[in-house]
């Protein structure tokens, strides 16, 4: 058998996981697709309420923006990343029926988690964008093309966390429960629901180092103001998500022989 | 010569996983590169070679390691020592439906496998009537998985496989579990295979089936190699070490009652038996058998030889009062049987010789002692015993 013809296997066997997932996880009931649409929209919806009827959110003085798609631009890809990155530390635990009975290289199952997650929320953001469009923010259309490869980015580092706790989970069951409060910590000490210029001073040196931040930093330059602001900060960070999300590879493959022995 | 799997030193320790603290204590090892130390070890020291071509079949007890030398064979286990090479398009059907997703329809699971095999969708488009003509489930197709019977299951997970060519089938003992029809067709299907160049894995119970489809045999003994090479000889053996570990307990039983009776054997053995070794014959040969008696009022004795199987199921008996033989008398209170079975007709396997003394009336059986033997060769005939026979027009 020729590498070739392993590299076409793995590929049609990657292309069938995703869409697997995507079935079971969002296509699983009766209404089907229409919720793709009707979730996101909901969820908007809540939060508009919420935050700012209720909590009356207020804006940074110089931001001439509505809380609703300031906040709307940086939740769905929060979404996208931190459901990703749940569902698939579950996923080496919960796919006993596919270890250790058929040979495969196990990390598909944690990256076909993650990109399925990332491709039905990034319909959902899409979805999302029109609305504001149609309810009178105006979006930079143009920019997609840079937020694209910005959120291919955010999915590698999704994938590499995703590797990271996949593999750790099998042996320390015990992280199933660490890991949801872990990411509403996460979700709290990023400026998504806030700007960040509301965090102190000290604080905000620190928060310059949370990858999460510096993503939906740029998202809301490049969508809602127009901004284009990629510097030596983001080669830098091109970089180091690409180092990391190798080192979790590596750190995977040690153990993925061994899964079974564990499942 | 093609080698299309290589084992060289395969061992298999599963490591102990139970308690939280011993599943942290492997994280951390295998984190620095080390090797499970503890645990059960189910393969030690495996060399294997799988030639192109050839059809081996694994053989040995429940537990002996055939199911886990597979998986390790197909890369769905890494070993803890040893390397595995493999050169060659495997299919392998470990398990009913492994990998199959009890919540898909038999379809998906379809594409899903045969994604895995590496057929490409327009490939398995192509190869889909084929599919479904072989697993001949009709309407089930669409119906999820966890509502198949087993039976069900293994027709499908076999017709993916038929349609996916490969160089090198491996199977458990799936097959088992289908309905007469379609063993048989997957028998039917096997042996095209095999006869198309294909390379066959194959663990059985059925001696039968091994011996069908098989050209090697390789006997798996607590972990370890027992015995490697054509598969007659080493299915006989197998069988004959079944045998005889059913009958060592019922022997020893017979034995116990035996002990300081009146009219006992003094020896019982075969005339030609040379060394220790069990003796070995070869259809058609002639056994000489010798038979003392101690008789303690010096009376003649009457004497009886049989043959039973190595499980103690008898084939064939005389005894000597019925055809008004009498004993030589050696000395006083010795008296001795000599009887020869010419041309013995016992199909290949293993047997005793059974002796026994009784008083010299013929009504009670005193003592007995046993000689063990096989009878080499191979056929294909089933029994215990080769009939003349001729087929007529």
């Amino acid at each position: 058998m020729t590498l070739g013809n392993q590299k076409k296997i793995e590929r049609v066997f990657f292309q069938n996981l995703v869409i697997r997932q995507i079935r079971q996880d969002y296509l699983e009931n009766l209404t089907g697709f229409a919720w793709l649409i009707l979730q996101p929209l909901i969820f908007l919806a809540v939060y508009a309420f919420v935050f700012s009827t209720i909590f009356k959110a207020r804006m940074p003085q110089d931001v001439d923006i509505g809380f609703v798609p300031y906040l709307a631009i940086a939740f769905w890809p929060w979404t996208a990343f931190s459901e990703a990155v749940l569902r698939a530390s579950n996923s080496i635990t919960s796919s006993g029926s596919l270890i250790g009975k058929i040979a495969f290289a196990a990390e598909q199952i944690p990256l076909a988690t993650v990109t399925a997650t990332f491709i039905m929320h990034m319909i959902g953001y899409l979805t999302v964008l029109i609305v504001l469009q149609l309810m009178g923010t105006s979006i930079h259309w143009f920019h997609l093309s840079l937020v694209v490869p910005l959120m291919l980015l955010m999915w590698l580092f999704a994938c590499g966390i995703a590797l990271f706790t996949s593999a750790t989970q099998v042996f320390v069951r015990d992280l199933a429960q660490i890991m949801p409060p872990l990411m509403t910590l996460w979700f709290f000490t990023t400026p998504i629901l806030y700007a960040a210029s509301y965090l102190p001073e000290s604080v905000q040196a620190i928060a310059r180092w949370n990858p999460m931040a510096w993503f939906i930093a740029r998202l809301r330059e490049l969508l809602l103001f127009g901004e284009i602001n990629f510097g030596g900060i983001a080669l830098a960070m091109a970089l180091i998500i690409v180092v990391f999300a190798w080192l979790s590879l590596r750190f995977f493959r040690r153990f993925s022989g061994h899964f079974e022995d564990f499942l | 010569m093609d080698s299309l799997v290589r084992m060289e030193g395969v061992s298999k320790i599963y490591p102990r996983v139970h308690k939280p603290r011993e599943r942290l204590q492997a994280f951390g090892s295998l984190l620095l590169g080390r090797k499970p130390a503890h645990g059960a070890k189910v393969l030690s020291d495996i060399h294997l070679d799988v030639v192109r071509g050839q059809s081996l079949g694994i053989i040995g007890e429940n537990g002996a390691g055939k199911s886990t030398l597979l998986k390790v064979l197909t890369g769905v286990i890494q070993p803890t020592h040893g390397r595995v090479m493999v050169h060659a398009n495997i299919a392998a059907m470990l398990e009913l439906g492994a990998g199959f997703q009890p919540d898909f329809s038999g379809m998906e699971n379809v594409r899903m496998k045969a994604s895995l095999m590496g057929l490409s969708n327009k490939e398995l488009d192509a190869r889909l009537d084929e599919i479904l003509d072989f697993a001949d489930i009709g309407e089930y197709i669409h119906e999820p998985v966890k509502h198949y019977s087993s039976g069900m299951v293994v027709r499908l997970g076999f017709a993916v496989i038929t349609a996916c060519r490969p160089d090198l089938l491996i199977t458990d003992e799936v097959l088992a579990v289908g309905d007469e029809s379609f063993q048989k067709k997957c028998i039917r299907w096997i042996e095209q295979f095999l006869k198309n160049g294909g390379t066959l894995l194959l663990v059985s119970h059925s001696m039968y089936v091994v011996q069908k489809l098989c050209q090697k045999a390789l006997w798996i003994h607590d972990g370890k190699v027992a015995e490697f090479g054509d598969v007659f000889p080493v299915t006989q053996a197998y069988l004959a070490w079944h045998e005889k570990r059913q009958a060592k307990e019922k022997e020893q039983r017979v034995r116990a009652t035996g002990e300081g009776s009146y009219y006992r054997i003094e020896q019982f053995q075969l005339l030609e038996q040379q060394g220790d070794e069990t003796p070995s014959f070869a259809m058609g040969d002639s056994l000489d058998i010798e038979l003392q008696i101690y008789s303690p009022d010096d009376r003649p004795p009457v004497g009886v030889v049989g043959i039973v199987r190595a499980d103690g199921t008898p084939v064939y008996g005389v005894v000597s009062d019925n055809e008004n033989i009498q004993p030589v008398k050696l000395a006083d209170n010795q008296y001795r049987f000599r009887l020869r079975f010419t041309d013995i007709r016992l199909l290949p396997g293993s047997y005793n010789l059974s002796g026994h003394s009784m008083d010299p009336e013929g009504v009670r059986v005193f003592d007995m002692q046993q000689i063990a033997f096989t009878i080499t060769g191979s056929t294909q005939e089933v029994g215990f015993i080769k009939l003349p026979h001729q087929w007529l027009d």
